[in-house]
Protein backbone atom coordinates (compact mmCIF):
# COMPACT_ATOMS: atom_id res chain seq x y z
CA UNK A 1 0.00 0.00 0.00
CA UNK A 2 2.51 2.30 0.72
CA UNK A 3 4.09 2.09 -2.90
CA UNK A 4 0.66 2.70 -3.98
CA UNK A 5 0.65 5.41 -2.08
CA UNK A 6 4.04 6.48 -3.22
CA UNK A 7 2.90 6.69 -7.00
CA UNK A 8 -0.81 7.88 -7.04
CA UNK A 9 -1.13 10.18 -3.96
CA UNK A 10 -0.45 13.21 -6.03
CA UNK A 11 -3.19 12.14 -8.59
CA UNK A 12 -5.58 11.91 -5.87
CA UNK A 13 -4.66 14.79 -3.63
CA UNK A 14 -4.83 17.20 -6.88
CA UNK A 15 -8.72 16.03 -8.71
CA UNK A 16 -9.64 15.98 -4.96
CA UNK A 17 -8.29 19.54 -4.17
CA UNK A 18 -9.26 21.06 -7.14
CA UNK A 19 -13.06 19.81 -6.97
CA UNK A 20 -13.06 20.42 -3.03
CA UNK A 21 -10.76 23.78 -3.22
CA UNK A 22 -9.83 22.99 0.62
CA UNK A 23 -6.43 21.10 1.50
CA UNK A 24 -8.11 19.68 4.87
CA UNK A 25 -10.87 18.30 3.06
CA UNK A 26 -8.72 16.97 -0.14
CA UNK A 27 -6.54 14.86 2.56
CA UNK A 28 -9.68 13.36 3.83
CA UNK A 29 -10.68 11.98 0.58
CA UNK A 30 -7.09 11.06 0.08
CA UNK A 31 -7.46 8.92 3.10
CA UNK A 32 -10.72 7.81 2.40
CA UNK A 33 -9.91 6.55 -1.18
CA UNK A 34 -6.48 4.86 -0.66
CA UNK A 35 -8.39 3.07 2.67
CA UNK A 36 -11.27 1.80 1.04
CA UNK A 37 -8.76 0.38 -1.75
CA UNK A 38 -6.92 -1.34 1.06
CA UNK A 39 -10.43 -2.59 2.55
CA UNK A 40 -11.44 -3.80 -0.30
CA UNK A 41 -8.82 -4.35 -3.24
CA UNK A 42 -11.27 -6.34 -5.85
CA UNK A 43 -13.49 -3.32 -6.23
CA UNK A 44 -10.77 -2.35 -8.85
CA UNK A 45 -10.98 -4.73 -12.13
CA UNK A 46 -7.41 -4.74 -12.92
CA UNK A 47 -8.72 -6.10 -16.34
CA UNK A 48 -10.39 -2.94 -17.45
CA UNK A 49 -8.42 -0.40 -17.42
CA UNK A 50 -5.63 0.89 -15.06
CA UNK A 51 -5.56 1.96 -11.64
CA UNK A 52 -4.52 5.68 -11.71
CA UNK A 53 -7.73 6.19 -14.00
CA UNK A 54 -9.78 4.18 -11.31
CA UNK A 55 -9.05 5.65 -8.95
CA UNK A 56 -9.16 9.41 -10.78
CA UNK A 57 -12.92 8.42 -11.26
CA UNK A 58 -13.53 7.33 -7.57
CA UNK A 59 -11.94 10.36 -6.28
CA UNK A 60 -13.98 13.14 -7.93
CA UNK A 61 -17.11 11.12 -7.28
CA UNK A 62 -16.33 10.90 -3.69
CA UNK A 63 -15.28 14.89 -3.95
CA UNK A 64 -18.42 15.80 -5.68
CA UNK A 65 -20.64 13.83 -2.88
CA UNK A 66 -18.90 16.09 -0.87
CA UNK A 67 -19.19 19.33 -1.96
CA UNK A 68 -23.07 18.65 -3.15
CA UNK A 69 -23.51 17.26 0.43
CA UNK A 70 -24.47 13.83 -0.98
CA UNK A 71 -23.82 10.50 0.69
CA UNK A 72 -21.73 8.36 -1.38
CA UNK A 73 -23.46 7.32 -4.95
CA UNK A 74 -22.57 3.84 -5.61
CA UNK A 75 -20.47 1.00 -4.37
CA UNK A 76 -16.73 1.60 -6.07
CA UNK A 77 -17.29 -2.17 -6.98
CA UNK A 78 -19.65 -1.00 -9.45
CA UNK A 79 -17.62 1.96 -11.10
CA UNK A 80 -16.17 0.49 -14.01
CA UNK A 81 -13.11 2.61 -15.93
CA UNK A 82 -11.74 1.81 -19.58
CA UNK A 83 -8.66 2.70 -20.28
CA UNK A 84 -6.06 1.12 -22.16
CA UNK A 85 -3.87 0.26 -20.06
CA UNK A 86 -0.96 1.08 -22.02
CA UNK A 87 -1.81 4.45 -22.35
CA UNK A 88 -1.16 5.00 -18.90
CA UNK A 89 1.45 2.62 -18.42
CA UNK A 90 4.91 4.22 -16.25
CA UNK A 91 6.64 4.68 -19.44
CA UNK A 92 3.94 6.32 -21.21
CA UNK A 93 2.89 8.69 -18.32
CA UNK A 94 4.42 11.62 -19.34
CA UNK A 95 3.49 11.54 -22.97
CA UNK A 96 -0.37 11.36 -21.66
CA UNK A 97 -0.49 13.54 -19.45
CA UNK A 98 0.98 16.14 -22.67
CA UNK A 99 -1.56 15.16 -25.20
CA UNK A 100 -4.55 15.37 -22.73
CA UNK A 101 -3.13 18.87 -21.83
CA UNK A 102 -2.76 19.67 -25.68
CA UNK A 103 -6.39 18.53 -26.27
CA UNK A 104 -7.66 20.19 -23.77
CA UNK A 105 -5.80 23.58 -24.22
CA UNK A 106 -7.05 23.04 -28.10
CA UNK A 107 -10.92 22.64 -27.28
CA UNK A 108 -12.92 25.64 -27.82
CA UNK A 109 -12.81 27.53 -24.53
CA UNK A 110 -16.86 27.26 -23.74
CA UNK A 111 -16.25 23.64 -24.63
CA UNK A 112 -13.59 23.41 -22.21
CA UNK A 113 -15.75 25.55 -19.46
CA UNK A 114 -18.58 23.38 -19.57
CA UNK A 115 -16.65 20.40 -19.49
CA UNK A 116 -14.93 21.33 -16.00
CA UNK A 117 -18.04 23.12 -14.78
CA UNK A 118 -19.35 19.55 -15.24
CA UNK A 119 -16.48 17.41 -13.70
CA UNK A 120 -14.84 19.65 -11.34
CA UNK A 121 -17.58 21.60 -9.86
CA UNK A 122 -20.46 19.15 -9.93
CA UNK A 123 -22.80 21.36 -11.73
CA UNK A 124 -25.82 19.78 -13.58
CA UNK A 125 -26.35 20.92 -17.02
CA UNK A 126 -29.09 22.84 -16.14
CA UNK A 127 -26.88 25.12 -13.67
CA UNK A 128 -24.40 25.41 -16.24
CA UNK A 129 -26.69 26.39 -18.79
CA UNK A 130 -28.58 29.11 -16.28
CA UNK A 131 -24.72 30.74 -15.64
CA UNK A 132 -24.05 30.73 -18.85
CA UNK A 133 -26.74 31.90 -20.60
CA UNK A 134 -26.66 28.97 -23.02
CA UNK A 135 -29.30 26.62 -24.09
CA UNK A 136 -29.26 23.07 -21.94
CA UNK A 137 -28.82 21.37 -25.12
CA UNK A 138 -26.05 23.64 -26.49
CA UNK A 139 -24.21 22.55 -22.85
CA UNK A 140 -25.01 18.97 -23.65
CA UNK A 141 -23.46 19.11 -27.05
CA UNK A 142 -19.88 20.68 -25.86
CA UNK A 143 -19.61 18.38 -23.22
CA UNK A 144 -20.15 15.62 -25.44
CA UNK A 145 -17.68 16.76 -27.97
CA UNK A 146 -15.32 17.88 -25.10
CA UNK A 147 -15.16 14.06 -24.03
CA UNK A 148 -15.02 13.06 -27.72
CA UNK A 149 -12.04 15.48 -27.98
CA UNK A 150 -10.16 13.84 -25.40
CA UNK A 151 -10.88 10.21 -26.35
CA UNK A 152 -9.59 11.20 -30.05
CA UNK A 153 -6.13 12.21 -28.51
CA UNK A 154 -5.55 8.61 -27.90
CA UNK A 155 -7.30 7.13 -30.76
CA UNK A 156 -7.18 9.44 -33.72
CA UNK B 1 -34.05 9.04 -31.67
CA UNK B 2 -34.21 5.17 -30.28
CA UNK B 3 -34.15 4.31 -27.03
CA UNK B 4 -30.85 2.59 -27.57
CA UNK B 5 -29.61 6.44 -28.81
CA UNK B 6 -31.23 8.32 -25.99
CA UNK B 7 -29.53 6.19 -23.69
CA UNK B 8 -25.99 6.08 -25.27
CA UNK B 9 -26.91 10.28 -25.32
CA UNK B 10 -27.04 10.10 -21.73
CA UNK B 11 -23.84 8.26 -20.39
CA UNK B 12 -22.06 11.04 -19.92
CA UNK B 13 -24.76 12.76 -17.57
CA UNK B 14 -24.89 9.11 -15.76
CA UNK B 15 -20.87 9.09 -15.20
CA UNK B 16 -21.09 12.40 -14.42
CA UNK B 17 -23.58 11.67 -11.52
CA UNK B 18 -26.65 14.04 -12.48
CA UNK B 19 -28.93 11.60 -14.02
CA UNK B 20 -31.63 10.98 -11.55
CA UNK B 21 -34.71 9.46 -10.23
CA UNK B 22 -36.76 7.86 -13.22
CA UNK B 23 -34.13 8.38 -15.67
CA UNK B 24 -31.53 6.62 -13.96
CA UNK B 25 -33.36 3.90 -13.45
CA UNK B 26 -34.05 3.58 -16.89
CA UNK B 27 -31.00 3.90 -17.43
CA UNK B 28 -29.92 1.19 -15.17
CA UNK B 29 -32.20 -1.02 -16.68
CA UNK B 30 -31.12 -0.96 -19.97
CA UNK B 31 -27.52 -1.30 -18.94
CA UNK B 32 -28.38 -4.17 -17.32
CA UNK B 33 -29.21 -5.96 -21.00
CA UNK B 34 -27.07 -4.20 -23.27
CA UNK B 35 -23.44 -4.83 -23.35
CA UNK B 36 -22.76 -2.40 -25.44
CA UNK B 37 -24.06 0.47 -23.40
CA UNK B 38 -21.93 -0.92 -20.76
CA UNK B 39 -18.73 -0.75 -22.56
CA UNK B 40 -19.41 2.94 -23.63
CA UNK B 41 -20.34 3.73 -19.98
CA UNK B 42 -16.45 2.57 -19.24
CA UNK B 43 -14.83 4.45 -21.59
CA UNK B 44 -17.19 7.56 -20.89
CA UNK B 45 -15.07 7.12 -17.39
CA UNK B 46 -12.35 6.65 -18.59
CA UNK B 47 -12.75 9.90 -20.91
CA UNK B 48 -13.76 11.31 -17.46
CA UNK B 49 -10.71 10.08 -15.60
CA UNK B 50 -8.17 11.76 -18.71
CA UNK B 51 -10.13 14.96 -17.22
CA UNK B 52 -9.04 14.32 -14.13
CA UNK B 53 -5.17 13.97 -15.12
CA UNK B 54 -5.08 17.27 -16.69
CA UNK B 55 -4.88 18.66 -13.06
CA UNK B 56 -1.73 19.79 -11.70
CA UNK B 57 -1.34 20.64 -7.89
CA UNK B 58 0.40 20.38 -4.60
CA UNK B 59 1.97 17.22 -3.74
CA UNK B 60 -0.05 15.65 0.00
CA UNK B 61 1.16 16.79 3.22
CA UNK B 62 3.86 14.06 4.61
CA UNK B 63 0.92 13.72 7.51
CA UNK B 64 -1.19 11.98 4.83
CA UNK B 65 0.83 9.20 4.29
CA UNK B 66 1.53 8.39 7.76
CA UNK B 67 -2.15 8.74 8.80
CA UNK B 68 -3.39 7.04 6.04
CA UNK B 69 -0.16 3.98 7.58
CA UNK B 70 -1.87 4.72 10.87
CA UNK B 71 -5.42 3.86 9.91
CA UNK B 72 -4.61 0.73 7.96
CA UNK B 73 -2.34 -0.45 11.25
CA UNK B 74 -5.68 -0.19 13.50
CA UNK B 75 -7.81 -2.03 10.82
CA UNK B 76 -8.40 -5.62 12.97
CA UNK B 77 -10.96 -6.38 10.25
CA UNK B 78 -8.39 -8.49 7.84
CA UNK B 79 -7.19 -10.88 10.37
CA UNK B 80 -10.65 -11.21 11.76
CA UNK B 81 -12.25 -11.78 8.25
CA UNK B 82 -9.95 -14.15 6.81
CA UNK B 83 -9.06 -16.40 9.35
CA UNK B 84 -12.12 -18.59 9.75
CA UNK B 85 -9.74 -21.93 10.47
CA UNK B 86 -10.45 -23.14 13.78
CA UNK B 87 -11.13 -27.36 14.03
CA UNK B 88 -14.63 -28.03 15.80
CA UNK B 89 -13.18 -29.97 19.24
CA UNK B 90 -12.68 -28.86 23.08
CA UNK B 91 -9.47 -29.92 23.44
CA UNK B 92 -8.63 -25.96 23.51
CA UNK B 93 -5.41 -26.07 25.07
CA UNK B 94 -4.47 -28.54 21.31
CA UNK B 95 -6.53 -25.79 19.26
CA UNK B 96 -4.01 -23.46 21.00
CA UNK B 97 -0.86 -24.98 19.88
CA UNK B 98 -2.47 -25.34 16.31
CA UNK B 99 -3.94 -21.80 16.56
CA UNK B 100 -0.39 -20.54 17.13
CA UNK B 101 1.03 -22.78 14.23
CA UNK B 102 -2.09 -21.18 12.15
CA UNK B 103 -0.92 -17.60 13.14
CA UNK B 104 2.33 -17.99 11.50
CA UNK B 105 0.60 -18.71 8.30
CA UNK B 106 -2.15 -16.08 8.51
CA UNK B 107 0.66 -13.36 8.68
CA UNK B 108 1.84 -14.79 5.28
CA UNK B 109 -1.11 -14.93 3.41
CA UNK B 110 -1.79 -11.31 5.28
CA UNK B 111 1.24 -10.33 3.18
CA UNK B 112 -0.23 -11.51 0.10
CA UNK B 113 -4.00 -10.65 0.51
CA UNK B 114 -6.85 -12.45 -1.32
CA UNK B 115 -7.80 -10.69 -4.16
CA UNK B 116 -6.84 -11.14 -7.85
CA UNK B 117 -7.08 -8.04 -9.30
CA UNK B 118 -4.57 -6.22 -7.20
CA UNK B 119 -2.91 -9.59 -6.76
CA UNK B 120 0.45 -8.26 -8.33
CA UNK B 121 0.83 -4.91 -6.74
CA UNK B 122 -0.57 -5.20 -3.21
CA UNK B 123 1.58 -8.63 -3.25
CA UNK B 124 5.14 -6.70 -4.59
CA UNK B 125 4.12 -4.20 -1.69
CA UNK B 126 3.44 -6.90 1.13
CA UNK B 127 6.61 -9.19 0.46
CA UNK B 128 9.11 -6.77 1.22
CA UNK B 129 11.86 -8.72 3.20
CA UNK B 130 11.28 -6.43 6.45
CA UNK B 131 7.73 -6.67 6.43
CA UNK B 132 7.94 -10.10 6.62
CA UNK B 133 10.35 -10.00 9.12
CA UNK B 134 7.90 -8.30 10.98
CA UNK B 135 5.77 -10.91 10.42
CA UNK B 136 8.14 -13.46 11.93
CA UNK B 137 8.56 -11.81 14.97
CA UNK B 138 4.40 -11.11 15.95
CA UNK B 139 4.05 -14.92 15.41
CA UNK B 140 6.70 -16.14 18.07
CA UNK B 141 5.91 -13.50 20.28
CA UNK B 142 2.02 -14.52 19.53
CA UNK B 143 3.67 -17.69 20.51
CA UNK B 144 5.29 -16.84 23.72
CA UNK B 145 2.11 -14.79 24.98
CA UNK B 146 0.30 -17.89 24.34
CA UNK B 147 2.05 -20.11 26.21
CA UNK B 148 2.42 -17.58 29.13
CA UNK B 149 1.19 -17.94 32.88
CA UNK B 150 0.06 -14.65 32.48
CA UNK B 151 -3.00 -15.58 29.85
CA UNK B 152 -6.21 -15.20 31.19
CA UNK B 153 -9.15 -17.18 29.55
CA UNK B 154 -12.62 -16.27 29.09
CA UNK B 155 -14.87 -18.73 27.83
CA UNK B 156 -18.20 -17.36 26.10
CA UNK B 157 -21.31 -19.32 26.45
CA UNK B 158 -25.03 -18.95 24.58
CA UNK B 159 -28.55 -19.64 25.83
CA UNK B 160 -29.22 -23.22 26.04
CA UNK B 161 -29.81 -24.60 22.47
CA UNK B 162 -27.79 -27.36 21.06
CA UNK B 163 -26.09 -26.81 19.26
CA UNK B 164 -24.51 -24.55 21.38
CA UNK B 165 -22.06 -22.12 20.44
CA UNK B 166 -18.66 -21.17 22.47
CA UNK B 167 -16.31 -18.71 22.28
CA UNK B 168 -13.05 -18.66 23.71
CA UNK B 169 -10.79 -15.46 24.53
CA UNK B 170 -7.27 -16.21 25.77
CA UNK B 171 -6.00 -12.46 26.41
CA UNK B 172 -3.17 -11.23 27.71
CA UNK B 173 -3.65 -7.57 28.86
CA UNK B 174 0.21 -6.43 29.50
CA UNK B 175 0.79 -6.64 25.78
CA UNK B 176 -2.72 -6.46 23.88
CA UNK B 177 -2.49 -10.45 22.95
CA UNK B 178 -5.62 -11.81 21.58
CA UNK B 179 -6.56 -15.45 20.14
CA UNK B 180 -10.77 -15.86 19.80
CA UNK B 181 -11.57 -19.04 18.83
CA UNK B 182 -15.50 -19.93 18.29
CA UNK B 183 -16.73 -23.23 17.65
CA UNK B 184 -20.80 -24.37 16.49
CA UNK B 185 -21.92 -20.14 16.13
CA UNK B 186 -24.83 -19.88 13.54
CA UNK B 187 -24.27 -19.01 10.33
CA UNK B 188 -25.42 -15.26 9.91
CA UNK B 189 -27.30 -13.50 6.47
CA UNK B 190 -25.08 -12.29 4.26
CA UNK B 191 -25.59 -8.73 5.37
CA UNK B 192 -24.80 -9.67 8.86
CA UNK B 193 -21.07 -10.30 10.81
CA UNK B 194 -20.49 -11.39 14.03
CA UNK B 195 -18.65 -8.25 16.03
CA UNK B 196 -16.39 -9.53 19.15
CA UNK B 197 -15.87 -6.51 21.76
CA UNK B 198 -13.35 -5.87 24.57
CA UNK B 199 -15.65 -4.86 27.32
CA UNK B 200 -13.43 -2.88 29.77
CA UNK B 201 -13.63 -2.22 33.19
CA UNK B 202 -13.97 1.57 32.74
CA UNK B 203 -14.73 3.45 29.26
CA UNK B 204 -16.32 2.27 25.63
CA UNK B 205 -16.81 -0.91 24.50
CA UNK B 206 -13.74 -1.54 22.04
CA UNK B 207 -13.79 -3.54 18.43
CA UNK B 208 -11.56 -6.10 18.26
CA UNK B 209 -12.66 -7.69 14.83
CA UNK B 210 -15.21 -8.94 12.65
CA UNK B 211 -15.93 -12.80 11.86
CA UNK B 212 -18.23 -15.25 10.23
CA UNK B 213 -18.08 -18.63 11.08
CA UNK B 214 -16.79 -21.03 7.79
CA UNK B 215 -19.35 -23.99 6.96
CA UNK B 216 -18.61 -26.15 10.52
CA UNK B 217 -19.48 -23.05 12.71
CA UNK B 218 -16.02 -22.28 13.58
CA UNK B 219 -14.03 -18.97 13.20
CA UNK B 220 -10.68 -17.15 14.82
CA UNK B 221 -9.63 -13.75 15.73
CA UNK B 222 -5.63 -14.22 16.01
CA UNK B 223 -3.73 -11.24 17.78
CA UNK B 224 -6.00 -8.49 16.29
CA UNK B 225 -5.35 -4.37 17.55
CA UNK B 226 -5.89 -4.22 20.87
CA UNK B 227 -3.92 -1.41 23.10
CA UNK B 228 -1.50 -2.31 25.89
CA UNK B 229 -2.67 -2.75 29.23
CA UNK B 230 -6.93 -2.51 28.86
CA UNK B 231 -7.95 -4.43 31.40
CA UNK B 232 -10.88 -6.73 30.60
CA UNK B 233 -14.56 -7.06 31.98
CA UNK B 234 -15.71 -9.04 29.61
CA UNK B 235 -15.44 -10.34 25.95
CA UNK B 236 -19.08 -9.88 24.61
CA UNK B 237 -20.42 -10.68 20.75
CA UNK B 238 -22.63 -9.12 18.33
CA UNK B 239 -24.51 -9.10 15.47
CA UNK B 240 -23.57 -6.09 13.37
CA UNK B 241 -24.16 -4.82 9.64
CA UNK B 242 -21.72 -7.09 7.44
CA UNK B 243 -19.18 -3.83 7.90
CA UNK B 244 -19.40 -3.74 11.24
CA UNK B 245 -19.42 -1.22 13.85
CA UNK B 246 -17.67 0.91 16.10
CA UNK B 247 -19.76 0.72 18.82
CA UNK B 248 -22.40 -2.35 19.61
CA UNK B 249 -25.65 -1.66 17.73
CA UNK B 250 -27.48 -4.59 19.72
CA UNK B 251 -27.65 -6.47 22.50
CA UNK B 252 -24.66 -8.90 22.99
CA UNK B 253 -25.54 -12.47 21.92
CA UNK B 254 -22.81 -13.94 23.94
CA UNK B 255 -20.49 -12.47 26.88
CA UNK B 256 -17.68 -13.72 29.61
CA UNK B 257 -15.77 -12.24 32.56
CA UNK B 258 -12.22 -13.52 32.78
CA UNK B 259 -12.44 -17.12 34.57
CA UNK B 260 -10.64 -17.73 38.31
Amino acid sequence: MAQLYERYSSIVYAVALRVLGDTGAAEDVLQEVFLQLWRNPQAYDEGRGSLPAWLAVITRNRAIDLLRKRKPDANIEDVVVYCDPNVFGKAEWSGALDKIRRSLSGMPAQQRTALEMAYFEGLTHMEIAAKTGDPLGTIKTRIRSGLSTLRKAFNP
Amino acid sequence: MSEHDQIIENLPLYALGELQGEDRLALDRHLDGCTDCRNELEKVRGDLAMLAFSVSGPEPPLRSRQRLMDAIAKEPRHLGRNAQSAPTRRNWWRVLELAAAAAAVAFVLFAVRENKNLEREIASVQAESANQQQQLLQANELLTSLTSTEAEHFTLVAAKSPPQPQGKAIYVRRNGTLVFLASNMAPLPEQKIYELWLIPKTGAPIPVGLFKPNASGSATIVKPQIPAGVEAKTFAITIEPREGSPAPTTQPIMAAAPQA
